[in-house]
């Protein structure tokens, strides 16, 4: 796919099964509403073949897909009331006036709207009118629900409501959701499948565990949840070199001394006295995070983040151990040396991402 | 500052409503003169409903406002929703182009259409009327587009792009996703486009005036055209009419979208009264009649007659059926039922000539004065009469036929004649003064003095003066002439065509020089007026005849017309009207007594031996003459003729104003 000259997406192969609810994840700018609209049919891709049900569907309009969206910001029709917006699919299909009754009544109900069918769109909430946008998509009964980062607009609280409703309603409805986010939370959470974008490729696809545990490269590993991301050596299988160590891991099939990167998630270390550790360390500063603190621990001039409830003051030496289940080694790739350093880590670091990734189209 | 505020806030509104207030209150006077009330009255409104030419007249603005306001709708509409999804740099070009046609002057797009369309339809196609309703509908989408894109260009911007998309999600096609979705979303930009369009359409005037021809007049150009004589009180009566409507317009548009914005506020309930719904719905379907009973309204004038005879004269130059007069029109529309006039009008013999000169229009019947008809026929620009079909030629009076003008009588029939001469008020002018042309040089009635305002009447009257001939092409005698007249300037209240009715009736001036007939006119209202020839020094005598130019399409319907207008009991008809001299002696046995008796309107044959008549001078000679003219009485000392006394007053309320709103904005800005 490209704009204007310029390539947005690459390569992108990607197989949505039935009842899925399959998740575009990536930062601003990675292709995921690219990647949906070229499902909706709103763009057509300059190069390769979209099908749908064996059926290559690359010149049908959106008009004619058996898909239907809910847009960024709901794109609910201002001059109708909740239920004309609701039935505006199906006035266009020329349904029968008892039949759209019956059928917006049952999909008001669905997402708990009922009562609100002569509201002015502008006198619904933001979470209100997510619901109507959600209800005048699955009222037509389409084969595949496509949602643009549905949930950006809404505030914490009304998020984490509304991620559960869709989950349910799309669990009750059986119909496949593609759901384009750049939260990993959310993406973990509610899907039965991640695929994980950046720079218009495919990074990773699998099950959020997978995802998480599993990560492909060090953009995946940082993208989800937070990684110590160190240099090392395979020296051979489940032995990994890393700070002039080697340590045991349950990582194989890598070539013998092949240079790797190895992941260590903050949440699995766990702080020793200095004489049992592996490593010590100093702290070098300390944030109170509610369920735990995020301690930065310098290693040997390397600053990792870890997350413990265990509190240590700034300045303290420390010492860790490392288990063979809490290292995951990956292949040297594109984004290595990029991520995984917390030199620079600022609690900030999670909002200036969020916002700036607001801004997207 | 609260109160001052209120009080400049009410003279602002005083400074832009005072016009209209004036306007509505002389609607309703009973007295002519808009400076005395003398008694509240409807009748102006009784007359203006019974003036048939007026209402058509306004129906045809109607009309034209109503068919230019759609299409530029539509096509307008169209248009942004294309200059919308240009890309941006695109956009702005574009719509700096639009723009421009609502920023350039009228007159400048006014001429540039009518030689577009005598090029176009003239050249190209061939019409010999390619100046007609079509081109006026033309011009008037021109300049109505850009405001409806104006107008709907922001509707289109605020609007959520993703909105169409989310629509042609749901099922519809790209024009179902228009009509369903983008036309509620910008249908505000739309209505409001469409009112300032009709309104623009209604009220235009020199774009109109040069892009039509006589076959479809407007009510504005028809007004402009009305400078012979005063405009007459049921046009006030219209004007407030047509106030009002546009007012209400208004009204009801701006409290439409208040309730729309009530209605959003409301958190309650929402639904569309079915009132609202039933009104919205009534107004479509009234719009939609209006256009279609237009239409056909057009269609039925087309066909329902075999014969269009389009007529131009001059404005007021004809009975129309006011003050129990003979509307003469419906009179021969009644006699030949197969032809239907087009009557139209023009203010001038120049205006005249150059609309024909130009092309572009078809007219039948034309009645230019003597000087004209001369530079006409020089021209070629008439057609010959046919004999035959004007047998009532044999009662124009033997003086009156084989003029100077048309030697051989093979072009033109003497319509009506008259004299210029000197009007002054007895009360005012010792009768000792009153000895010749002198008079309007008299230093004892400096700044009472009215002066005629063109060049070869002025002349004319310096000629007299001096004693030169009236014709003459001697440039020296010419500028003496012109020196004359400069002389004259400082003594000279104002140079003055049709205001001269309200400023001697009023007493505000007391010797002025005009035509016969309309002298009479101002006598019947201020006793205290009396009419003087100069015949020992000659004066001007002349005629108005009527000719078939030669772009006419009806020659013969034409010849009936004149014919029919010959006749003397519809002659004496028509001069109780127009208070101008019939050439056909028999006529006085059908006019008003006072007229056919009357020294001024019929001066002897002995003192009408003494005036003369203007010839055409060369194009040349014109021009100089002209020239001189507005060096002498215009250029030089502009204090003079602008009278600055009267002017003082307004200045002042001017800068005062000025002045309180500087301080208004100076002490806000303090606080």
């Amino acid at each position: 796919m490209e704009f204007d000259g310029e390539r947005i997406l690459d390569g992108i192969n990607l197989y949505i099964n039935d009842h899925e609810f399959l998740t575009l994840l990536g930062p601003s700018g990675c292709g995921k509403t690219t990647t949906l609209r070229i499902i909706g049919g709103f763009l057509t891709p300059t190069s390769g073949t979209v099908t749908f049900d064996g059926q290559v569907i690359n010149d049908v309009p959106p008009y004619k897909r058996q898909i239907n969206t809910v847009f960024q910001r709901y794109a609910l029709f201002p001059h109708l009331d909740v239920y004309e917006n609701v039935a505006f699919g199906l006035h266009i299909k020329k349904m029968s006036k008892e039949e759209i009754h019956t059928r917006v009544t049952e999909m008001l109900a669905v997402v708990g709207l009922k009562g609100y069918e002569n509201r002015h769109i502008q006198n619904l909430s933001g979470g209100q009118q997510q619901r109507v946008a959600i209800a005048r998509a699955l009222v037509n009964e389409p084969k595949v629900l496509l949602l643009d980062e549905p949930l950006g607009a809404l505030d914490l609280r009304l998020r984490k409501d509304m991620q559960n409703e869709l989950k349910r309603i799309q669990q009750a409805t059986g119909i496949t959701f593609v759901y384009v986010t750049h939260d990993q939370e959310e993406a973990l959470s509610m899907s039965d499948t991640v695929v994980v974008m950046d720079k218009g490729r495919i990074q990773q696809i699998g099950k959020p565990e997978d995802i998480y545990n599993e990560p492909k490269n060090a953009f995946v590993a940082d993208f989800i949840g937070e990684s110590n991301i160190l240099d090392g050596i395979m020296l051979e299988d489940f032995k990994v070199k890393f700070f002039g160590r080697t340590f045991k891991c349950l990582d194989a099939g890598f070539a013998p001394n092949e240079p790797v990167d190895v992941v260590i998630r903050p949440e699995d270390i766990d702080f020793v006295p200095v004489e049992e550790g592996h490593l010590t360390g100093t702290v070098t500063s300390v944030t109170f995070k509610g369920l735990n603190y995020d301690i930065i621990v310098d290693f040997k001039g390397f600053k990792w983040l870890i997350q413990t409830t265990d509190f240590q003051p700034v300045g303290a030496t420390v010492g860790i151990r490392l288990n063979p289940e809490d290292i995951h080694i990956m292949h040297k790739s594109a984004y290595s040396g990029m991520f995984g350093d917390y030199s620079s880590y600022s609690a900030e670091y999670d909002e200036l991402t969020e916002d700036a990734a607001d801004e997207e189209e | 500052m609260k109160r001052a505020n209120k009080i400049l806030t009410i003279l602002m509104f005083l400074f832009l409503y005072a016009p209209m207030a004036v306007l509505i209150v002389a609607s309703f006077n009973t007295g002519n003169d808009i400076t005395n009330f003398e008694g509240f009255t409807f009748r102006q409104y009784a007359l203006l409903f019974k003036d048939s030419t007026l209402l058509s007249l306004l129906g045809n603005s109607v009309l034209v406002a109503l068919l230019s306001s759609f299409i530029a709708v539509a096509f307008g509409t169209v248009a942004a929703v294309g200059i919308h999804n240009l890309n941006p740099k695109m956009r702005k070009v574009v719509m700096r182009l639009t723009d421009i046609p609502m920023t350039n002057p009228d007159i400048v797009t006014g001429v540039s259409l009518s030689l577009l369309f005598i090029f176009v339809g003239s050249n190209l196609l061939g019409a010999k009327a390619a100046l007609n309703f079509g081109t006026l509908l033309i011009a008037h989408v021109t300049f109505c587009l850009p405001y409806v894109i104006l107008n709907v260009m922001p509707k289109l911007k605020q609007m959520d792009r993703s909105l169409t998309d989310a629509a042609m999600d749901l099922g519809c096609t790209p024009l179902q996703s228009f009509f369903k979705v983008t036309l509620p979303e910008i249908m505000p930009g739309i209505i409001a486009g469409g009112i300032m369009a009709f309104t623009m359409s209604l009220d235009d005037f020199v774009i109109s005036y040069f892009v039509t021809g006589p076959g479809f007049i407007t009510l504005p150009v028809e007004i402009y055209s009305y400078t012979k004589k005063p405009i007459q009180p049921k046009i006030y009566a219209m004007f407030t009419l047509l106030f009002g409507l546009i007012f209400v317009l208004m009204l009801t548009m701006n409290l439409l979208q208040i309730n729309a914005e009530k209605k959003k506020k409301d958190t309650r309930v929402r639904v569309e009264s079915k009132g609202m719904r039933i009104f919205k719905r009534a107004g479509a379907v009234a719009l939609a009649l209006c256009l279609l009973l237009g239409c056909v309204f057009l269609g039925v004038q087309a066909n329902q007659h075999t014969i269009i005879l389009n007529v131009y004269n001059w404005g007021m130059n004809i009975a129309d059926g006011t003050d129990d007069t003979l509307d003469i029109i419906a009179a021969f529309e009644e006699k030949y039922p197969h032809i239907k006039v087009n009557y139209s009008t023009y203010d001038s013999n120049e205006v005249l000539y150059t609309k024909l000169k130009n092309g572009g229009i078809s007219v039948d019947v034309i009645i230019p004065s003597d000087y004209m008809i001369d530079r006409m026929i020089e021209e070629n620009m008439l057609l010959e009469l046919n004999y035959d079909n004007i047998p009532n030629f044999s009662y124009v009076d033997a003086s009156f036929r084989n003029p100077d003008y048309d030697p051989e009588n093979k072009y033109s029939v003497p319509y009506t004649w008259g004299t210029v001469g000197i009007l002054y008020n007895t009360k005012y002018v010792d009768s000792a003064d009153v000895t010749g042309w002198e008079l309007l040089w008299n230093e004892k009635y400096a700044g009472k003095i009215l002066m005629i305002d063109n060049s070869r009447d002025a002349f004319g009257i310096a000629q007299y003066l001096l004693g030169y001939d009236v014709n003459t092409m001697d440039k020296a005698q010419l500028q003496e002439c012109a020196d004359k007249l400069a002389q004259q300037r400082p003594l000279v209240q104002q140079y003055v065509m049709d205001q001269i009715y309200a400023t001697m009736q009023n007493e505000e001036a007391y010797v002025a020089a005009y035509y016969a007939g309309d002298c009479m006119l101002m006598m019947e209202e201020n006793p205290d007026l009396a009419f003087y020839l100069p015949e020992h020094q000659g004066f001007n005598l002349f005629t108005d005849a009527m000719c078939i130019p030669t772009c006419a399409q009806e020659k013969e319907a034409a010849e009936l017309f004149i014919n029919f207008l010959c006749d003397p009991e519809i002659s004496g008809a028509n001069m109780d009207y127009i208070c101008y001299a019939s050439p056909i002696s028999e006529a006085k046995n059908y006019m008003e007594d006072y007229l056919a008796e009357s020294q001024i309107v019929y001066p002897s044959s002995q003192i009408l031996e003494k005036g003369t008549s203007y010839a055409y001078l060369s194009e040349d000679i014109s021009r100089y003459v002209e020239g001189l003219y507005q060096h002498a009485t215009k250029t030089a000392d502009q204090s003079q003729t602008d009278n600055p006394n009267s002017l003082w007053p307004i200045v002042a309320v001017i800068a005062l104003v000025g002045v309180a709103g500087v301080v208004w904005f100076l002490r806000k800005k303090k606080k």
